[in-house]
């Protein structure tokens, strides 16, 4: 575990070094910042509504249901723009710079260096989240939200955003090359999304499934604040499967060469 | 302190090492010579962890790299071909972070780091970025990066290279001063470099071990004797007794060639210049001497007579040609 941090500082050492951190932050900030304000308008026309007409429009409104819960689902679409780029250089920078064989010939197991690398991803998105509470922090001030609901929604993007990142330190560690990897991710994460639609048009079984199958399937539950262990269960073996095949790659890349 | 035996490793079909097996002693260091792609950076590679052997075992400090990878590792120091620095640390930062994750006692640290960048001369450099450093530099750090954790088996992928010729001779210094508690193989082209920092060396080429001497045996093993080289017109005729009862001639290797013509390779002792009188005997017997050359072997050219041996047939044997015409005549008795 001490090696693992060791390489996760490094990680987020090494984020911090370069623009990309910061670009990172601000442009989740950024887009987080327009849905917040795009949802926040179309909210207070909605309540503005019910309270002019009563009846006819909407019956209740709710901040949680209303505000958080579009806020949330619209978050994880940033995720797939952004996550990518989170991971795109993790391994595959290591592997073209050479540093790759100081990690691989110190005494580390290979699990500690994945660990190191997913940890280190997970705090740069971390914070990335963090930033958004000052967002919902406002909701707080303005209005009376609960809080429980919030904090499901969060853990459901942090686990999302862990499979997220699984997926793409494996792909990280498939090329040298990190627009290559960086796109090959975005394009995954893309086929995870759509998996959802798919299911939309199939048979009940198929639905079944692919709904199963589909990650952000997941996620609405989270987004509503409804917390089940059904839904951990399955993001963290989704995080567990994705870390494993990455060690497996980086195992099969060392035979390689 | 290292053993390796039958050591095998392919890249999909290429074999880039054929079987190597050798051993180090404890306190030794071991030069790995060979000519580009002979198989040396693969072989460390196998040696450190970095990558399994197709076939094969090696054994480092007592630990098979294989079975038991992480406390082989922590054993070993490696300086890689390329050193494996990341630009965005200062050397410091650098430098504290691989004593990190080589197992460095937290209260022991900040000195290993302070004297490994003594021993190589980079602690001016302790606040430099690592991208911002020249080749020399970086070579250094490398360096500083593989003696940190005080490792019992020290092993350089071309250590001097890319070094100014200052810095040359203090890496050697270096390589010499930790042989001793150190078992150190370093690999390079630079023959000056082997007879002047090791005791033993082993001279690879495609990936199989040709040569495994001490520098001066290696030497001295073609050393002893001054060959001539001679290309004859004999018409079938063997010149080798004719030659033989030349004065001074110690053996005499006749290889017959096309139509009538034989090339030969007369070893004399050292230190007489037989020219004169091999060029008298060919002419006495009535053949035409189309070529008389003398060839002094240098640890050079013993390096690359090994290296290219094997494919005297083909173009390899036409590069030894080439090679050893430029070398320096004997002066004249
Ligand atoms: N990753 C790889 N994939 C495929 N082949 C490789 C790989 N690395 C090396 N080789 C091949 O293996 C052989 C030995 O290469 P190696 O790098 O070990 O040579 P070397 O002795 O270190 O050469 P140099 O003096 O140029 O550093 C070469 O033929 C090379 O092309
Ligand atoms: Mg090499």
């Amino acid at each position: 575990m001490r090696n693992a941090l060791a390489i996760a500082q490094r990680e987020i050492a090494s984020y911090f070094a370069s623009p990309i951190a910061y670009v990172l932050i601000g442009f989740f900030a950024l887009l987080f910042g327009y849905f917040y304000s795009a949802i926040l308008a179309f909210f207070l026309r909605q309540s503005l509504q019910v309270g002019q007409f009563g009846f006819g429009g909407p019956t209740t409104i709710n901040v949680n249901q209303d505000l958080i819960r579009p806020l949330m689902i619209n978050a994880t679409v940033i995720l797939l723009f952004v996550l990518p780029m989170v991971t795109m250089r993790s391994y595959s920078e290591e592997k073209r710079s050479g540093t790759i064989e100081l990690l691989l010939t110190s005494p580390l197991s290979d699990l500690q260096i994945i660990m190191g690398k997913f940890l280190g991803a997970m705090a740069l998105y971390s914070i990335m989240l963090a930033i958004t509470l000052v967002h919902i922090g406002m909701l707080f001030m303005y209005g009376e939200p609960e809080w429980l609901p919030v904090a499901t929604g969060y853990l459901g993007l942090l686990l999302l955003g862990g499979c997220f990142v699984s997926v793409g330190l494996l792909i990280s560690s498939m090329t040298k090359n990190q627009v290559v990897s960086g796109m090959a991710t975005f394009a995954v994460f893309l086929m995870l999304w759509v998996i959802n639609w798919m299911a939309d048009t199939a048979g009940p079984v198929t639905q079944a499934v692919l709904n199963y199958l589909s990650i952000t399937e997941h996620f609405d539950d989270f987004s509503r604040g409804v917390l089940d262990t059904k839904h951990i269960v399955y993001y963290l073996s989704f995080i567990a499967f994705g870390l494993f095949l990455t060690a497996k790659s980086v195992d099969s890349e060392r035979w390689r060469g | 302190m290292i053993e390796v035996s039958h050591l095998t490793k392919s890249y999909g079909s290429v074999t880039a090492v054929d079987d190597i097996s050798f051993r180090v002693e404890p306190g030794e260091i071991l030069g790995f010579l060979g000519p580009n792609g002979a198989g040396k950076t693969t072989t460390m590679r196998v040696l450190t962890g970095y990558m399994p052997a197709t076939e094969g075992r090696a054994v480092v400090a007592g630990f098979d790299v294989f079975e038991q990878p992480i406390e082989a590792k922590r054993r070993i120091g490696y300086l890689p071909e390329t050193p494996p620095l990341y630009p965005e640390m200062t050397v410091h930062e650098y430098l504290s972070f691989v004593a990190r994750i080589k197992g460095v006692p937290g209260g022991e640290r900040e000195q290993r780091v302070n004297s490994s960048m003594e021993r190589t001369r980079i602690d001016d450099m302790a606040g430099r970025h690592c991208g911002k450093l020249s080749k020399g530099y970086r070579q250094r750090v490398g360096l500083a990066q593989a003696i940190l954790h005080n490792p019992e088996v020290l092993i350089l992928d071309e250590p001097t290279a890319g070094l100014d010729p200052k810095q040359i001779i203090e890496t050697r210094e270096l390589v010499k001063e930790l042989a001793g508690d150190h078992t150190i193989i370093l690999s390079t082209h630079i023959l000056p470099e082997v007879s002047q920092t090791c005791q033993r060396v082993v001279i690879i080429n495609r990936g199989r071990v040709v040569a495994e001497d001490t520098p001066d045996n290696l030497t001295a093993r073609l050393r002893g004797a001054e060959t001539v080289l001679l290309e004859i017109d004999t018409n079938g005729a063997d010149p080798a007794p004719a030659l033989s009862a030349v004065d001074g001639v110690t053996r005499v290797t006749a290889t017959p060639g096309a139509t009538g013509l034989s090339k030969t390779e007369v070893e004399t002792v050292q230190g007489r210049d037989l020219r004169r009188d091999l060029a008298r005997a060919v002419v006495t017997n009535g053949w035409g001497l189309l070529e008389l050359r003398s060839m002094r072997m240098s640890l050079e050219e013993i390096f690359l007579h090994l290296t290219t041996e094997e494919t005297d047939e083909d173009e390899g044997g036409a590069d030894l040609v080439t090679a050893t015409s430029s070398a320096p005549e004997a002066p004249d008795a």
